[in-house]
C-alpha cells in the first residue's frame, strides 16, 4: 500500500503549489509565442521588472503548429508571434493579423531596412524583423578530403554516411533544385520529381536528420558536415572555430524571422510594448548575441561584442539569397512525399 | 432486482465521458478523413475518397510495413525479455516482490524523453558503449550506432519493456502455484507443466502486455526521431507531419484510421488465437 | 540446484542495471560544467542553481503535479464508479460503452492527440487547463476502470450482500464493504495513471494554450534545442524526490506495523 501514500503526498504537494499560484493573482501579462530559446532570460526579466507586465512564454516546434494554434483561436488567445517569413504571409492572408501601431513603436527606425519591405510584408504594416538567416555547410576539415565548395559535394562518395542536415524539406529538396540550377520555389512538378530523383542519390550520405540541435553532432564528431541554420552554424563555430563555413556557390537561401501580433491579442498594448523594449540597440544587441541569427537591428551593430560581430553582422550581400515563399498545393504535397521517400532512403 | 436498481447511476458519469470525449472525437476523426483539405488551412466539407487512395501510394504503404516490422521486432523482443522477468519477479519473497515493484516504478517517474536521451549518450560515437568496447580491445573504430534501425529498437524495447514486466507480473503472481505442482507430481516435465499450465494462466497477461506495447509501438514516433535520426519513418511520424509541416489534416486522419483499425484486427486475432476474450488484469 | 535458483536473480540484476543505465547516466551529467552534452567539462552545480532560479520551469512543474492530480482523481471516480456498477448492471450497451472506453489505451497517443484538437476546436472550447484535464482523464479512465473491474471479478461478494441483508443502504455498503476491498487497486490504477499523466508529451502538445506548459512539453522543446544539463539536474531532482517519497511511505508502514 505504499503507493497510496506516495499518491497522497503527491496530491497534497499538488494542492498546495495550486494554492500558492492562486495567491499571485491577476497581473497584466504579455503571451508570447515562438520556439524555445528565443530570448535571454536577462531580457525577459528586466521587461517584467520594468514594465510589471507578466511574460508567459510559450513554445511551438515547426511554424505550422502555430498556425493552427493561431487558427483554432481565430487570432486570440497570444499576443506576439515570432515566426518565419513565409508563414507570416499565410497568417496576414487569413486576417490572423493585425497592423501595428507605429506611433508606440518609437525604435521601428532602428531596424535594418534591408530586412524591411519582404515579400510577407511589402509595406511593414504587420511585422517587426527579429533576426534573419541563411542555412550553409559547415565541416571538420580534420575528417574530411575535400575541399567543399557548394551542394553538389554533399552527393560525394567519401562522404558516406558522415553528412547532418536539418529536416526542412522544403530547404533540402531546394539545394538538390539549386544544383540543378532551378529557383527554390519553383511550382513546375518535372522539376521538382526531377530533383527529388536526384536527393536520393544523396540518401547514403545522410547520417542524420534533425531540425533541432544539428551543431551537437559536428561538434562531437558525430557528422563530419552538416547543413544548417545561421544559428546553428554561430553556435557551432563558437564551439570549435577549426570548422569551415561555406557558402555554396550554387546560390544562397535566405529567411527572416519576424515578430506580429495577432488580430485579437488579448493585450496588444503589452506586445507593443515588448516589441519595443527589445527593439532598443543594446537590449537587441544582447538578443541577437543570444541567438545567433543575423542582427535585423541597425542601431544595435554598435553594441555586438567583437567575438560575436563577424558572426551575426553581415555584409548587405545577405538578402541576395532567395527566399522560401509558398507554393502551389500540388508542388508542396509533391515536396512531402518526396521527403517521406527520401528519409526511408537514408534508413 | 430492487436493490440493484439504483447502481445505473454509478455508470452515468463513466457513459457520459465516453461517449463524449471518446466516441465523440473518433466519429469526428472518421467524418474528417472523408474531407477536403482547404486552401490553407483547415478543412472543407467536400466528400472525398482521395485521402484513402493517397495510402495506396508505394511509399505509404511501405511505411506502414515498416511500422509494422517495427512494431512486431519490439514486441518480440519484449516478450522475450520482460515474460522470464515478470514469471521470475512473481517467485520472489513478498519483501523482495516489493522492493523490486519500487526499482520498476520508479524510472516512471523521470521523463522517457530524459531517459532516452540516456541512450544517445550510450550509443553515440566514442560515446560510453564505443569507449567499453574499444577500452576492451573488442572494437577499433566508433561502431557508428546511434541513428541506425537496432539503436532505435533498442528504444521502443527499453521505453515499453516495463508495461510487459507489470502485466506477466500481476498474472503471474495471482496464479495457482499448485497447479504447477500438481501437474508436475502428475508426471509432468518442468517444461510441459510451464507450457500447460503457467502459460497458459498468465496468458491474460501477456495480453494485457502485448497490447500495452505493439499499440504504442505502432505511435511512439519521437522514439524513431530521436535516436534514429529521423531515418526511419512511421506511420506516427507521417500523421504527425501531415498534421504539422503538411497541414493536411484529412490525410493525416485517414491514416489515423486505417493505423487504428490494423491495430483493433491485430488485436482481435490476438485474442482469438490465444482465446482470451477480456483484457483482465492490467498489472 | 544452487545455480538454478540463482541463474533468475542474476537474469533480473542484469536486466534492472540495463534500465538504470540511462537514469544514472543523466543524473551523472546533470553535474557536467559544459552546456554542450557531448563535452564533458568538469564537475558543476551550476545547472541545480539556474534551474532554482528558473520560473518558467518552476511554472512547469506545478501546472504537471495540478494537471496529474486532477486528471488521475477524475478518471479514478469515474472509471471506479463505472467499473463498480458495469459488475452489476445486465445491459446491451455495456460491452460497447466498455470497448469504447478502453479505446484510448488502444490506439497510438498521436491519434488521441490530433483527434482531441480537431475536437475541441469543433466544440470551441478555450485551450489550456480545461482541456489538458479532459483530454488526460479520458485516457486514464481505462487504467483505472481495467484494474477495478480485475479486482471485482476475484472478489468475494458475500459479504456486501451479509452487510445489505443487515439493512445497509447501498451507499453504505460500497462506502464500508467494496471500496475498502477495491482500495488497492484504485490505488495502484492511480499511480499509473498520474505517472503517464505527469509523462505525457504527445497528447498534451495538441490540446495545450498559451499559458500552459507542462514539464514535459518543456523538456520536448528543450531537448529539441539542444539539452542543457538544467534538465538532466530536474530530472535528478525529481528521481530523487520520488525515491524519497517511496522511503518514506515504506518507513511510515513499517511503523503502523
Amino acid at each position: 500500500m505504499k503507493f497510496k501514500k506516495v499518491l497522497a503526498l503527491l496530491l497534497c504537494i499538488a494542492m498546495v503549489c495550486s494554492l500558492s499560484a492562486c495567491q499571485s493573482g491577476e497581473k497584466k501579462e504579455l503571451n508570447l509565442f515562438t520556439w524555445d530559446g528565443m530570448f535571454p532570460q536577462e531580457v525577459l526579466d528586466a521587461f517584467e521588472k520594468d514594465t510589471g507586465i507578466r511574460i508567459n512564454y510559450s513554445n511551438f516546434d515547426y511554424d505550422e503548429d502555430m498556425l493552427s494554434k493561431l487558427s483554432e483561436a481565430e487570432g486570440g488567445d497570444y499576443d506576439l508571434v515570432i515566426a518565419d517569413d513565409y508563414i507570416i504571409e499565410l497568417a496576414i492572408q487569413q486576417g490572423l493579423v493585425q497592423k501595428l501601431d507605429k506611433s508606440k513603436l518609437s525604435n521601428f527606425s532602428n531596424v535594418n531596412s534591408l530586412y524591411q519591405g519582404q515579400f510577407y510584408d511589402p509595406s511593414d504594416e504587420y511585422t517587426v524583423p527579429y533576426g534573419a538567416g541563411i542555412p550553409l555547410i559547415i565541416y571538420d576539415p580534420a575528417l574530411v578530403n575535400l575541399d567543399i565548395k557548394g551542394y553538389s559535394d554533399l552527393w560525394d562518395p567519401s562522404l558516406k554516411d558522415s553528412v547532418a542536415i536539418i529536416g526542412n524539406y522544403r530547404v533540402i529538396d531546394g539545394i538538390a533544385l539549386k544544383t540543378m540550377g532551378e529557383s527554390f520555389n519553383t511550382q513546375d512538378l518535372d522539376q521538382i520529381q526531377a530533383a527529388g530523383d536526384k536527393l536520393m542519390e544523396l540518401a547514403p550520405n545522410i547520417r542524420l536528420i534533425n531540425d533541432n540541435n544539428t551543431q551537437d553532432y559536428i561538434i562531437s564528431g558525430e557528422a563530419s558536415v552538416a547543413f544548417m541554420y545561421t544559428s546553428q552554424i554561430t553556435m557551432a563555430l563558437a564551439e570549435r572555430p577549426d570548422l569551415k563555413v561555406v557558402y555554396p556557390e550554387e546560390g544562397l537561401g535566405f529567411g527572416i524571422m519576424a515578430g506580429f501580433i495577432p488580430s485579437k491579442a488579448p493585450s496588444s498594448d503589452a506586445a507593443h510594448q515588448f516589441l519595443n523594449y527589445i527593439l532598443q540597440p543594446e537590449v537587441s544587441a544582447q538578443c541577437f548575441e543570444y541567438i545567433g541569427y543575423y542582427c535585423t537591428n541597425k542601431a544595435a551593430e554598435p553594441y555586438i561584442s567583437e567575438e560575436m560581430h563577424d558572426l551575426i553582422v553581415v555584409p548587405d550581400t545577405v538578402t541576395e539569397g532567395e527566399a522560401i515563399q509558398n507554393i502551389s498545393q500540388e508542388a508542396e504535397d509533391l515536396h512531402g512525399k518526396i521527403w517521406t521517400e527520401f528519409k526511408d532512403a537514408c534508413n | 432486482m430492487k436493490k440493484h436498481s439504483k447502481i445505473w447511476v454509478s455508470v452515468i458519469p463513466l457513459y457520459i465521458f465516453t461517449l463524449i470525449f471518446v466516441a465523440g472525437p473518433l466519429i469526428y476523426m472518421i467524418a474528417l478523413s472523408f474531407m477536403t483539405r482547404a486552401e490553407v488551412f483547415g478543412v472543407v466539407g467536400e466528400f472525398t475518397l482521395d485521402n484513402y487512395k493517397k495510402i495506396f501510394e508505394p511509399i505509404y504503404l511501405k511505411t506502414f510495413a515498416e511500422s509494422l516490422k517495427l512494431a512486431f521486432t519490439s514486441t518480440i523482443l519484449i516478450i522475450l525479455l520482460g515474460y522470464p522477468y515478470g514469471y521470475f519477479m512473481a517467485k520472489l519473497s513478498s519483501v523482495w516482490k516489493k522492493r523490486m515493484m519500487a526499482l520498476l516504478m520508479i524510472p516512471f517517474w523521470t521523463s522517457a524523453l530524459i531517459r532516452l536521451y540516456g541512450w544517445i549518450i550510450i550509443f553515440r560515437s566514442n560515446g560510453v558503449l564505443d569507449s567499453v568496447l574499444m577500452g576492451l580491445g573488442i572494437t577499433k573504430d566508433p561502431l557508428k550506432l546511434l541513428y541506425t534501425y537496432p539503436a532505435v529498437v533498442v528504444g521502443m524495447v527499453y521505453a515499453l519493456l516495463p508495461f510487459m514486466i507489470l502485466s506477466v507480473y500481476s498474472s503471474a503472481e495471482k496464479m495457482d502455484w499448485s497447479l504447477v505442482e500438481a501437474a508436475r507430481d502428475l508426471g509432468a516435465s518442468p517444461m510441459k507443466a510451464f507450457l500447460t499450465v503457467t502459460l497458459k494462466l498468465t496468458l491474460p497477461g501477456l495480453l494485457s502486455g502485448v497490447v500495452l506495447t505493439f499499440v504504442p509501438s505502432m505511435g511512439l514516433f519521437f522514439i524513431a526521431d530521436i535516436l534514429g535520426g529521423n531515418k526511419v519513418v512511421l506511420v506516427g511520424s507521417i500523421i504527425q507531419e501531415q498534421l504539422t509541416k503538411g497541414r493536411n489534416w484529412p490525410f493525416a486522419a485517414a491514416l489515423s484510421v486505417v493505423l487504428m483499425i490494423m491495430t483493433s484486427l491485430i488485436i482481435g486475432i490476438y485474442r482469438k488465437v490465444t482465446n482470451t476474450k477480456d483484457l483482465e488484469g492490467l498489472f | 540446484m544452487k545455480n538454478r535458483t540463482k541463474l533468475p536473480n542474476i537474469y533480473l540484476g542484469v536486466i534492472l542495471v540495463i534500465m538504470y543505465l540511462p537514469i544514472v547516466l543523466t543524473v551523472f551529467y546533470s553535474f557536467n560544467e559544459s552546456k554542450i552534452s557531448s563535452i564533458w567539462g568538469g564537475f558543476s552545480l551550476k545547472w541545480y542553481e539556474e534551474l532554482m532560479g528558473d520560473r518558467d520551469l518552476k511554472e512547469a512543474l506545478r501546472n504537471s503535479l495540478i494537471l496529474a492530480a486532477l486528471s488521475c482523481s477524475a478518471s479514478a471516480v469515474i472509471g471506479t464508479l463505472g467499473a463498480v456498477g458495469m459488475s452489476r448492471i445486465q445491459s446491451k450497451s455495456k460491452g460497447i460503452v466498455e470497448y469504447i472506453s478502453t479505446i484510448p489505451i488502444m490506439i497510438p497517443e498521436i491519434i488521441l492527440g490530433m483527434v482531441f484538437l480537431a475536437f475541441f476546436s469543433l466544440l470551441g472550447l478555450p485551450f489550456g487547463m480545461t482541456t489538458l484535464v479532459l483530454a488526460h482523464t479520458t485516457f486514464c479512465i481505462p487504467y483505472i476502470f481495467m484494474m477495478v473491474k480485475a479486482r471485482l471479478i476475484g472478489m468475494d461478494k458475500s459479504l456486501e450482500e451479509a452487510a445489505r441483508d443487515l439493512g445497509a443502504s447501498p451507499v453504505r455498503a460500497f462506502f464500508d464493504i467494496v471500496l475498502p476491498l477495491i482500495m488497492p487497486a484504485i490505488a495502484s490504477g492511480m499511480l499509473l495513471a498520474f505517472a503517464m499523466s505527469f509523462d505525457d508529451v504527445v497528447i498534451s502538445i495538441f490540446v495545450t494554450g498559451p499559458k500552459t506548459n507542462t514539464l514535459p512539453i518543456k523538456i520536448y522543446t528543450k531537448m529539441k534545442t539542444g539539452v542543457t544539463p538544467e534538465i538532466n539536474a530536474l530530472s535528478t531532482v525529481i528521481l530523487v524526490v520520488t525515491v524519497f517519497l517511496l522511503f518514506l511511505s515504506s518507513r511510515i508502514k513499517k511503523k503502523q506495523k
